[in-house]
């Protein structure tokens, strides 16, 4: 029995269907990313989670019991926003105990949990602090430290690391993966960065137009697209139809589709396993992403682009001829 | 850039001489035995100021404006920031209706409305301070409304009782823990500036209530044709206290603004 359910989930807004009868679950204890493009629903449905709209239909089922029609207040979930939220009146402590306070628990209980929490997320030395003494990564600490507190069954997270610089976000999402297998706590993770629902996820579920796109680990998701929009958005997938696959693979390849798709590190310079395929094209742009070498490749009149990692020595320049090998299974049938 | 310089300053002296030298000349006659045929005053004396504050009347006409205005305030600030707090936060589709409210007072001069108002009351048995009152009411909503509704946009409100709601609160805990403490520098600013707003109005009280109820405004205008030099300390006394206010408000609105300025630390 699943920890979470929901069971048919629609909601319009005037006219726009933002989700359409949309199905998950999830278990306990499960880190899950729903991931999309900007607009496709996501924080809606995170939103309908917590109570904060009312879907049209369809059932929310935590824990066994059917919360659809239930207050926030009474749903045991708590959220991570965006923004914070802190409370600008209150201290980090305060901030903290605020939901404690809520449940009327009595002083010391609360301030030995307050306590805990604060070594949890590492803000020790801040707790006389305000919210806007704080640096983003902190106080966004600190909002989920008030979060976790009140022990939710479910904890929901709405791009919570999106108004952070890079280092902070990488340092954060390590954090937040640590507590959340610490505490076994089941999290629902909203965000529209691909990398960052890989880099943390037991399982993600990737949305378009209000509907789930396709589901599963990260490595499903990233090496099995089922789609064509799954495959564009998760990374820089070549994307061909079935002639024009032809012309970069051959003639005699045998693959059975219309439209194929290629991770652009897929293609290899050695035939390791001896059954690669042999791929000719002119290199016609060599740039260099960080760790990872991308070439624009041409064969006959089809572009396509690999990818393999930057090494010190760089043979590769533009006008090469280039052969690389490719393996059949890494030619993904895409719908 | 320089010279840019200088004429931004040759700019604001003029400006601050023009809207000064009125007021020092007012308070320089407020200060004079008499100021009629010399460049400065004939003589200084305190007599104008000590006459005012020990005439009876003026005491009264003070505080029944400081009752009256401070009523209004108080009723406007009870009813119109959960009111806009509510329609905000809740029900932002009905916004728009409570914009065009708000821009009634607008909508009718103000001796059009005292007539009307007093045409529609006099006979009514409701006394016409309280009705004095009510206009008044109305005629803060705007100052009330954008100020209110300015702070709740900046504390960000909605959000703000969206995590007071998932952590247990129900929602007029969350209005009164959460909320309330933020939002009150707005609502001192926007009271101050009602009251001041409040303060120096005339017609209304004039026609409505007239010399029944004479407020700081009615006696200012009654003591004009007595004595230039009285009035003088009247208006003086006016601008002191208003000048007051305004610091008070710039000191709230200053500590909002501060407060999200501030440097950001580093990690």
């Amino acid at each position: 029995m699943s920890f979470l359910t929901i069971n048919n989930l629609s909601l319009a807004f005037g006219e726009v269907n933002v989700l359409k009868e949309l199905s998950l679950s999830i278990e306990e204890g499960e880190l899950v990313t729903l991931l999309g493009p900007s607009g496709c629903g996501k924080s809606t449905l995170l939103r309908s989670i917590a109570g904060l709209v009312d879907p049209d239909n369809g059932s929310i089922v935590i824990d066994d019991k059917e919360v659809i029609s239930m207050n926030p207040k009474d749903r045991e979930v708590g959220m991570v926003f965006q923004s914070y939220a802190l409370f600008p009146n209150l201290t980090v402590e305060d901030n903290i105990a605020f939901g404690l306070r809520m449940k009327k628990l009595n002083k010391t209980e609360i301030e030995k949990k307050v306590k805990s929490m604060i070594d949890l997320v590492g803000l020790n030395g801040k707790e006389r602090s305000y919210p806007r003494e704080l640096s983003g990564g902190q106080q966004q600490r600190a909002a989920l430290a008030r979060a976790l507190v009140v022990e939710p069954k479910v904890l929901l997270l709405d791009e919570p690391l999106s108004a952070l610089d890079a280092q902070i976000r990488a340092r954060l999402q390590n954090q937040i993966r640590d507590i959340q297998q610490k505490l076994g706590i089941t999290m629902v993770f909203v965000t529209h960065d691909q990398e960052e629902a890989m880099a943390i996820s037991d399982r993600i579920f990737l949305m378009n137009n209000g509907e789930i796109a396709q589901s599963g680990s990260p490595v499903e998701i990233y090496t099995r697209p089922n789609s064509e929009f799954v495959a564009r958005f998760m990374g820089h997938y070549n994307v061909l139809h079935a002639d024009e696959l032809q012309q970069i693979v051959g003639f005699d390849a045998g693959f059975q589709g219309s439209l194929f798709g290629i991770r652009p590190e897929a293609f290899t310079e050695t035939n390791i396993h001896g059954d690669g395929i042999e791929v000719t094209g002119e290199v016609q742009k060599v740039s260099l992403l960080g760790n990872v070498v991308r070439y624009q490749l041409k064969t006959g009149t089809q572009h396509f682009s690999a990818e393999h990692l930057h090494r010190s020595q760089e043979y590769t320049k533009s006008g090469d001829v280039k052969t690389l090998y490719l393996s059949k299974e890494d030619v993904i049938p895409l719908t | 850039m320089k010279e840019n310089m200088r004429t931004h300053k040759i700019i604001v002296t003029i400006t601050f001489l023009y809207l000064f030298i009125p007021l020092l000349a007012t308070f320089l006659y407020s200060l004079s035995t008499t100021w009629n045929k010399t460049i400065l005053p004939e003589g200084l004396t305190l007599k104008w100021f000590v006459d005012l504050y020990n005439d009876p009347r003026f005491i009264d006409a003070l505080w029944r404006t400081i009752q009256l205005t401070g009523g209004t305030m108080i009723v406007s600030i009870l009813i119109m920031v959960p009111a806009i707090f509510a329609i905000t936060v809740y029900a932002p589709k009905y916004e728009k209706w409570l914009q065009t409210i708000v821009l009634f007072p607008y909508a009718m001069p103000g001796v059009v409305a005292a007539v009307g108002l007093l045409s529609i009351y006099s006979k009514s048995g409701i006394p016409m301070v309280i009705v004095l009152a009510g206009s008044y009411f109305v005629l803060i909503l705007p100052f009330m409304y954008q100020g209110v509704r300015n702070s709740l946009r900046t504390v960000n409100a909605k959000t703000l009782v969206e995590a007071a709601e998932l952590l247990g609160a129900s929602r007029s805990t969350a209005f009164w823990k959460v909320i309330v403490p933020n939002i009150t520098p707005g609502i001192m600013v926007s009271s101050l500036l009602s009251f001041s707003v409040l303060f120096g109005e005339f017609v209304l009280a004039n026609i409505l209530v007239g010399g029944s109820f004479e407020t700081i405004q009615i006696y200012l205008y009654r003591r004009l044709r007595e004595s230039g030099h009285l009035s003088s300390a009247i208006v003086v006394s006016y601008f002191l206290l208003l000048l007051v206010l305004s610091w008070i408000m710039v000191r709230f609105s200053r500590r909002g603004t501060l407060k999200l300025k501030k440097k950001e630390p580093i990690v």
